[in-house]
């Protein structure tokens, strides 16, 4: 029956071709779209997620890592007494104005590291080092955010809120949800720069110790500073990922566009597939009329519409893997987890089964008398 | 030369194929078109009858009721020691899949399929070992001559060859009665005469049963019987002489 099935598939490439084409594209546009989606909404995290801290602490509705609420610094050593913390440091996040050469100005977002653990600080660094924020003035830019600063250089100085800082090395690729370009530096300057009392602070940033339970270190935490939140890194990305999901309503419009795109794509598959069938009734009657029961005529259809599936799919997955090698950046990563691959191979392969089925009455009213009449 | 059918019909069980007061009409709507009206029909095990009669008499409706394609409306039919009347779809199926070899006037073989794989159609059908069917499908396919076109497509073939594989696809899975419509109607005079030759010989050597529906009364010495079918009935049967193939053959 395969041998069968596949011959009488492969014996009519331009109708093959265009329901490959249509799974590949549906593969293709649910993954780059979803993609491209994980990757915008992943950098909601960012900080969190490179930022070397096992657990966030922080105020007690603390929501997004880039809108912090100042909690006192000097809680940082109850915290540091809590059995499993190996250290804690406290760590800035907060707006300030930049002024541009050209006389403008953009709003950028200061993030203030312990001058000393530098915990939390700048990576992916391609020009000078972590610990030249140690310098007078200094601060660390990204090279991505270039054009909106108007393609700032190592050593040049700008001001931040009035204040002088030089900029003494560059990342690449530290870009966040916001249009905010992050500004790292010492916590102190950091503090001048937003305009903080000394003693606030945003966030301490825990490191545990090897082998400690992260969630037992958490409840340690909220015990000795019960009007403080601490959350395990994943916890705190994902709420911060949570915070643009539920208020903008961007899951459902890009979901949107993704299945309206999945259901372009499967209408082509179904289509074809059923053209396929429509046109090779007369061989489908032939079998019925030699004795091919019902159900063999349906399992050839359904074997298929697993080919189609199967070989769309990798191919589909294949040219995903090529975009996202080729395409993926800072300012647009394309993130494609392996769930939504896996996922949307497996829809695909549904609404093949399903839609080769659609000539089901078709077949079903088949006379064999046909061929015989022919 | 015409024979009393009613002193030279053998019995029910005694035939590969026996049909006994058939009707058949085809209806559309409000128009009932009668086509077969009382077709009684007897062939013996082994035998190779001609049906033959003018165009729209009803041969090809009356080859697919005894075919198991097509369902009398009243009259009883037996082919293949299996009493047709109630057998559901399914085991109509399984009928025409085991016992049953088809010959279409227009071949119908599979597009996409090699010739070695069209002729071996059947027998997946059958769920045959894959090795066994793939010999007994080169088998066949060497004794109609084309052996060496397994590997050919259907498409590189001429009217003919399609034929001969045709023939081969409905002895492949030995079925002791073969159905012909019209085998030759798609053929020049020459392979014609060739595939009905052929036709004759495998059908013959096995014992198979057959019954051809054709109005072409050059190919008529094939045959052991005509039935001549007019107006939804049998109207007149012939003998043909035993020798009619010796000597035309030895012409
Ligand atoms: N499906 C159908 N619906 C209605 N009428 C039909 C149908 N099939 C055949 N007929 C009619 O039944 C009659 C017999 O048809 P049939 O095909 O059996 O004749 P035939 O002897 O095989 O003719 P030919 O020699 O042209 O093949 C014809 O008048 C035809 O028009
Ligand atoms: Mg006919």
């Amino acid at each position: 029956m395969w041998s069968l099935a596949v011959h009488t598939l492969i014996a009519d490439r331009g109708k093959l071709l265009t329901a490959l084409v249509g799974v590949i594209f549906s593969i293709v546009l649910v993954n780059v779209q979803g993609g491209l989606f994980v990757g915008l909404i992943r950098k909601a995290g960012l900080l969190v997620d490179q930022g070397e801290a096992d657990i966030w602490v922080g105020h007690k509705r603390m929501h997004n890592v880039d809108f912090a609420r100042d909690v006192p610094r000097r809680w940082v050593h109850r915290i540091r007494t809590v059995p499993g913390v190996r250290r804690a440091e406290p760590y800035l996040v907060g707006f300030a104005d930049m002024t541009l050469p050209s006389g403008g100005f953009e709003q950028v977002l200061i993030v203030g590291v312990d001058r000393v653990s530098l915990l939390g600080g700048a990576w992916n660094l391609t020009r000078g080092s972590a610990e030249a924020i140690l310098q007078t003035d200094g601060v660390i830019l990204d090279e991505c955010e270039s054009e909106k600063l108007e393609h700032p250089r190592m050593g040049d100085v700008r001001e931040l809120n009035g204040r002088r800082a030089r900029i003494v090395a560059m990342s690449n690729g530290i870009m966040g949800f916001l249009v905010t370009p992050y500004v790292f530096t010492t916590y102190e300057r950091a503090a001048e720069y937003i305009g903080k009392e000394p003693d606030a602070c945003s966030y301490f940033l825990v490191q545990t110790e090897p082998g400690a339970d992260v969630a037992q270190v958490c409840a340690g935490i909220r015990q000795v500073a019960p009007r403080l939140e601490a959350f395990s890194r994943n916890e705190y990305s994902r709420i911060s990922i949570d915070y643009w999901m539920t208020r903008t309503g961007l899951g459902i419009s890009f979901g949107a566009a993704t299945l309206l795109g999945l259901l372009v794509g499967m209408i082509m598959v179904a289509q074809t597939l059923y053209a396929l069938v429509l046109d090779r009734l007369g061989e489908f009657g032939t079998l019925k009329a030699i004795g091919a029961t019902e159900r063999q005529v349906y399992s050839i259809l359904l074997i298929q519409a697993f080919i189609m599936a199967l070989v769309g799919s990798i191919l589909g997955l294949g040219i995903v893997s090529g975009i996202q090698y080729f395409y993926s950046t800072p300012q647009a990563p394309i993130m494609v987890p392996w769930g939504l691959s896996l996922g949307s191979c497996v829809l695909v392969l549904a609404i093949c089964l399903v839609s080769s089925l659609l000539p089901y009455y078709r077949i079903r009213k088949l006379d064999p008398m046909m061929v015989l009449q022919s | 030369m015409t024979v009393d059918r009613a002193t030279d019909a053998p019995r029910a069980e005694d035939s590969a194929v026996w049909a006994e007061g058939v009707h058949k009409a085809y209806r559309a709507g409000a128009t009932v078109t009668p086509v077969l009206c009382g077709v009684d029909l007897a062939v013996r095990r082994g035998e190779c009858v001609f049906l033959a009669g003018p165009s729209g008499s009803g041969k090809t409706t009356l080859l697919s009721i005894l075919g198991c394609i097509l369902s009398a409306d009243r009259g009883r039919v037996r082919v293949a020691d299996e009493e047709l009347a109630g057998l559901d779809e399914p085991r109509r199926a399984a009928l025409r899949r085991h016992r049953i070899g088809f010959v279409f006037q227009r071949f119908h073989l599979i597009r996409g399929l090699s010739v070695l794989d069209n002729v071996r159609v059947p027998l997946v059908l059958r769920a045959a070992p894959p090795d066994a069917a793939r010999r007994r499908a080169l088998d066949l396919l060497d004794a109609v001559g084309l052996a060496d076109m397994a590997r050919s497509h259907p498409r590189n073939l001429s009217a003919g060859q399609c034929q001969r594989v045709a023939i081969a696809r409905a002895l492949v899975a030995d079925p002791p009665v073969i159905l012909a419509d019209e085998p030759t109607a798609s053929l020049d005079a020459v392979s014609g005469q060739e595939t009905m030759e052929l036709f004759h010989r495998l059908t013959a050597q096995d014992g198979k049963t057959a019954v051809v529906v054709t109005h072409d009364p050059r190919i008529f010495r094939y045959a052991d019987r005509v039935f001549h079918l007019d107006g939804g009935r049998i109207v007149r049967t012939e003998q043909q002489p035993s020798d009619a193939l010796a000597c035309t053959a030895g012409v």
